[in-house]
């Protein structure tokens, strides 16, 4: 019996329960709900229980675009319920899989309705209108939604034109434990009432009335108010009855158990370059001079969470992977937004992108991964971009500037033609500052004002060119600035990679020893050896492919790891580092 | 032995704080509730003490002289506060020696009543992420929101969880200091309902101010939180010291009373940890280590 | 200056912080003891207040009781633009006034369940509960049709009043009496709202809202 009601449709809140940056506390069949209207309209109906320490996210904070947890802060995006901040790490980025139970919502009849687990679609009401309905002011009541749905079968009232009359002639249209619809006719007026019960729990219920037909503006509080003090004498009828009755037992609802991974939060285990979802271009457009911008959007389902600073891997018609950051602010989480620059001396993956690719057409991409996290504990954040770098740090800055956190975002081009995605930039305001035209001296005369002094909590995350994040960050240090401030984002690894050594790598938990040849690289040679690590970029830059060393000496050639993580000779990145020891113990 | 509501042996067995002694009326029958059990105490002249299942013969409010109840439950004083146990509890009660110390102020901050589980209550005061969130301006502000790496051990002769180095950015560190400044704090949770914290001195850079919780059990998802204070302070009114731990108290107590479900789930995959918890992940293992039943979920395997 | 005598868990001395913080006034707080010292019960305090009862006001030798009379006493006197009390507008300050003494009906139901489960006062709990209920399900009905005629306050003033003032505190605060608001939907809105006028400040047990979208 339960089990057919859980799987129905039912209301859970009106329409007009979510104005932008609230959160309702709504309930179904024992289980509560926290229910919140983002600020692009979508609507939010998720388990009220935040995952961590199972606080209630009803008396959370809508901000919008996130909601956020009381006790610790946690932040868990509009749509996917993904959580994309824990601010008792902030260098860390949180796993995407720590998502938080959401159930589906759509609005219809000026109400919002969910299901713990529908099957079917939403039922059609013949007679009401959507766009020619009045929706009656809910009416909880403290007795069983059968009770109450038994009783709603004998509520009388007038037509909508005739409240003020009486004697209208009423007919039950259709009854069932959920709903009853009644007809009231009086001459030729006449009204449709659909009266869903809501089953919040064995022994409460809200009465969500509907009527086919909007008032006119100087009826309407009439027609509310009327009904209003009508069902408010039902509840009372229903609530004496029902309070000599037993009571019942409350529906305990059944939280779903975290999974295995985050119970004790290891690493991120998506392996290798997958692919995994599939996107259709929805809108391309140029942004600068030679900078096209794509907005891909699901086939089907939601995205997944991303953080800002994430990138994902393309997977392109001509067979190449490249990888694009991220330039969305927080909570848009319908469509992912990537800029793709024309390189001159493209192998062919900017070039596939600017010319063949098309709006409309699908694409294969990976998870979003996020190598560059953001700290957001820092009293300034500067941000130093150099041409197209500026994805990953408008993503960041739309992310600060919602949180209400001081930052600057430094955009260093040629000209305005060059700077790209100006709506974006217009919304954060004057925390873009470009910096257009500079010769490299000046450029660098520029960055050295800026840098300097160092401030203590500051933070400073560049993307660029490498000989501008070169020097940015030589600059940075020449400044004071201390090395776990500087953050910084690669596009390539321009190094030589030097793949003529060959050792042996002792692959500790897989209990494996393996041999790396010349011309191969410890991920070729792990993978050769059935086993699996996450990679993207596979040259050295993006971090995905990090592994821990346990023993010997690696040989850095990444542009990955910061000088102290390469000194401390425990990080190895395996797409293009190797070994000078001998042999390598790795923690894989 | 009568029959009891709570069937947990462990917790039967333990001492439980029933009130503070300056709080009590002297030879006097209070009325309190214990695991579902309703109790009687009187304190005597002489700080002499006597708790037992309420019964008719004597009504609270009723004079009493504490040496003529008979049957009194196994009941002590420590740490200016009434203890007693339902079962057969240890001899002694866990220590804190700076109560001894005769510099120091020591007082009951208050007792409130909150609707939670009293392992809730224990884990919420040795966590420290929340300080900015739930403390703002006091313990805590963003964006200072990281938990540094502490230590977490259980001590293996006195069986008790240990936290040390744990440090965090306090805005209000001390009414000397303007620009905040990292805090340094101690846990010990030397029983399954109470947990003693031990946080630098503003005044004594060598010392420790030390802040206990006692929680009475009422039921499995209500308490009553004594607040003990053993400080070092020259300056303020009792009143004024009193006021600031009531103030981060009620701060945290609607936080306590809006978490899901209120017992504490001891299944690692009921909530999800992060290493900022290490300490709480360490008192839920320990809890299901000594088979703590009572105002938790037990992990089902 | 303005001395408010002053206990941090008391609503009813929130409803005076929260007007002089939202006011601009400048004041000092006079901490009493409620709870445990019971020192509004004290000889001092009685010959401030005989009822025995917080909050008392002395501004400058007026020395006046009531958290409701105070808040009539602190807008009339201090709020420039008037809005808060406006005292030429008969209509509304008979509202006002109706709804205040609404207020003081939520104290002695939703306040006396929060005493009674937080500090352990011998009231009626059903009692307590059940008359709250009664009343926010009065006033969330009247919010609710304020929302449909553009009225986003207690009273029909286009600025909130000292009436929302009164009502708010325990209703904030009435689930440590074991008053869910889930309800409510209406009430929880304006609690929204309330949180954000200018200069609003929290005390224990409330927590602030975030930022409104802005238009
Ligand atoms: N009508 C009074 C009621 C004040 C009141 O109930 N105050 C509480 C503290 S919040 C109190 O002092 N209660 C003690 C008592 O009534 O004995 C007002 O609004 O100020
Ligand atoms: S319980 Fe929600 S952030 Fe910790
Ligand atoms: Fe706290």
């Amino acid at each position: 019996m339960l089990e057919d009601v859980r799987t129905r449709w039912h209301p859970i809140a009106a329409t007009d329960d979510l104005p932008l940056r609230h959160v309702f506390h709504g309930q179904l069949l024992g289980r509560e709900f926290a229910v919140w209207r983002a600020d692009d309209g979508y609507v939010n109906v998720w388990e009220n229980r935040c995952l961590h320490r199972g606080v209630r996210l009803s008396i959370g904070i809508n901000d919008g675009r996130e909601l956020k947890c009381q006790y610790h802060g946690w932040r868990y995006s509009n749509r996917t319920a993904g959580c994309t901040y824990i601010p008792a790490h902030p260098a860390d980025a949180p796993a995407r899989t720590i998502t938080n139970r959401s159930f589906q919502a759509v609005e219809r009849y000026g109400l919002v309705w969910s299901s713990e687990d529908p099957r079917g679609d939403l039922p059609v009401v013949e007679g009401i209108g959507e766009d020619d309905l009045l929706v009656l002011r809910a009416i909880p009541v403290n007795a069983s939604a059968e009770l109450v749905a038994q009783r709603l079968q004998s509520y009388r009232f007038q037509p909508n034109s005739e409240i003020a009359g009486t004697g209208t002639n009423i007919e039950l249209v259709a009854a069932t434990e959920a709903a009853v619809a009644l007809r009231s006719c009086q001459g030729r007026a006449e009204t449709l009432g659909v009266f869903f019960v809501q089953p919040v729990d064995s022994g409460r219920s809200v009465i969500r009335g509907v009527l086919s037909g909007r008032p006119n503006d100087a009826q309407l509080t009439a027609v509310l108010r009327y009904h209003n003090e009508a069902l408010s004498k039902l509840r009372e009828d229903l609530e004496r009855e029902a309070a000599a009755l037993p009571v019942p037992v409350p529906i305990e609802p059944i939280f779903e158990r975290v999974s295995e991974e985050l119970a004790s939060l290891p690493e991120l285990d998506s392996r290798g370059r997958k692919a995994a979802i599939r996107v259709q271009v929805a809108r391309k457009w140029q942004t600068a001079d030679g900078i096209m911008a794509f907005e891909l959007r699901p086939i089907r389902g939601l995205l997944p969470t991303f953080q800002p600073g994430a990138h994902i891997d393309v997977h392109l018609p001509n067979g190449l992977v490249r990888q694009y950051s991220l330039t969305n602010g927080p909570g848009e989480t319908d469509r992912f937004t990537i800029g793709v620059k024309l390189d001159p001396a493209s192998r062919g993956g900017s070039q596939c992108l600017h010319d063949s690719v098309r709006e409309g057409d699908v694409l294969a991409i990976s998870e979003p991964r996020n190598n560059f996290p953001l700290r957001r504990d820092a009293l300034k954040t500067i941000f130093v971009a150099g041409g197209i770098g500026v994805t990953p740090l408008l993503a960041m800055a739309q992310t600060l500037n919602n949180q209400s956190l001081a930052y600057e975002l430094h955009y260093f081009a040629q000209n305005e033609q060059q700077l790209a995605f100006s709506e974006c930039r217009q919304a954060l305001g004057n925390a873009v500052m470009p910096h257009l035209g500079l010769s490299p001296s000046d450029t660098v005369n520029e960055l050295r004002r800026l840098l300097s002094p160092y401030l203590p909590d500051t933070q400073l995350y560049i993307c660029g060119p490498n000989p501008m994040l070169e020097s940015t960050r030589s600059l940075a240090a020449e400044a004071g600035w201390p090395e776990a401030a500087v953050h910084f984002e690669y596009f390539k690894n321009t190094n030589v990679i030097d793949d003529s050594s060959s050792f042996e790598v002792a692959l500790a938990r897989s209990c494996l020893t393996i041999k790396v040849g010349a011309g191969q690289s410890i991920l070729e040679a792990m993978r050769d050896a059935g086993v699996d690590l996450p990679s993207s970029c596979e040259q050295g830059a993006c971090g995905t492919c990090l592994a821990t060393v346990i023993e010997g000496e690696p040989d850095h050639q990444d542009v990955y790891l910061s000088p102290s993580e390469r000194a401390s000779g425990t990080k190895i990145m395996t797409c293009v580092s190797r070994s000078k020891s001998a042999r390598l113990v790795i923690d894989a | 032995m009568a029959k009891t509501r709570c069937l947990d042996p462990v917790v039967l067995n333990l001492w439980h704080p029933l009130g503070a002694l300056v709080e009590l009326p002297v030879d006097t029958v209070v009325d309190t509730v214990l695991l579902e059990e309703r109790l009687s105490l009187a304190v005597g002249l002489g700080r002499e003490v006597a708790v037992w299942r309420s019964c008719p013969d004597f009504v609270a409010g009723d004079k009493i002289d504490v040496a003529s109840v008979s049957k009194s439950l196994p009941a002590k004083v420590a740490f200016g506060y009434l203890w007693a146990s339902l079962g057969s509890p240890p001899d002694e009660l866990f220590p804190i020696p700076e109560y001894e110390e005769t510099d120091r102020r020591r007082l009951n901050a208050a007792t409130f009543g909150v609707n939670v589980s009293a392992p809730r209550a224990i884990e919420n005061f040795l966590d420290m992420g929340h300080f900015p969130y739930v403390h703002t301006d006091i313990l805590g502000v963003e964006p200072h929101t990281e938990v540094k790496e502490y230590d977490v051990d259980i001590s293996v002769e006195r069986d008790e969880i240990l936290a040390t180095r744990c440090r965090f950015f306090q805005p209000l560190a001390s009414s000397a200091s303007e620009t905040g400044a990292e805090v340094e704090y101690i846990f010990r949770v030397p029983h399954p309902y109470c947990s003693v914290l031990y946080k630098s001195s503003p005044v004594n850079d060598a010392r420790y101010d030390v802040i206990a919780v006692f929680m009475q059990p009422l039921s499995q998802e209500s308490v009553r939180a004594h607040m003990m204070l053993c400080i070092l302070d020259e300056d303020n009114e009792d009143k004024v010291i009193k006021r600031f731990q009531q103030t981060i108290f009620g701060q945290d107590k609607p936080i306590l009373e809006n978490q899901f479900p209120k017992r504490l789930p001891l299944d690692p995959r009921a909530e999800t940890p992060i290493r900022a918890d290490k300490s709480a992940i360490a008192y839920r293992r320990w809890l299901s280590q000594k088979d703590v039943r009572y105002g938790v979920i037990p992990a089902s395997y | 200056m303005i001395k408010l005598y002053d206990y941090e868990l008391s609503g009813n001395c929130y409803k005076l912080r929260l007007l002089m913080s939202i006011l601009g006034v400048d004041y000092k707080t006079v901490p009493v003891d409620f709870y445990p010292g019971r020192e509004h019960k004290s000889e001092w305090f009685l010959k401030l207040n005989p009822l025995g009862q917080l909050p008392v006001v002395d501004d400058d030798g007026l020395v006046l009781r009531d958290a409701q009379a105070i808040l009539v006493y602190l807008a009339a006197k201090y709020d420039a633009a008037g809005t808060w009390y406006p005292r030429d507008n008969p209509e509304l300050l008979g509202e006002i006034s109706q709804w205040l003494a609404f207020a003081d009906g939520i104290t002695s139901t939703a306040s006396a369940a929060r005493l009674h489960d937080a500090l352990f006062y011998d009231f009626d709990i059903n009692t307590a509960r059940a008359g709250a209920h009664r009343l926010f399900r009065i006033l969330d009905e009247h919010l609710w049709f304020g929302e449909r005629q553009e009225r986003q306050w207690i009273c029909s003033a286009k600025q909130p009043t000292i009436a929302d003032i009164a009502c708010f505190p325990y209703i904030m605060l009435s689930e440590e009496g074991g008053i869910s608001r889930q309800d409510y939907p209406a009430i929880r809105r304006w609690c929204d709202r309330i949180k954000r006028i200018n200069g609003f400040i929290v005390m224990s047990g409330v927590f602030p809202a975030g930022p409104a979208k802005a238009a």
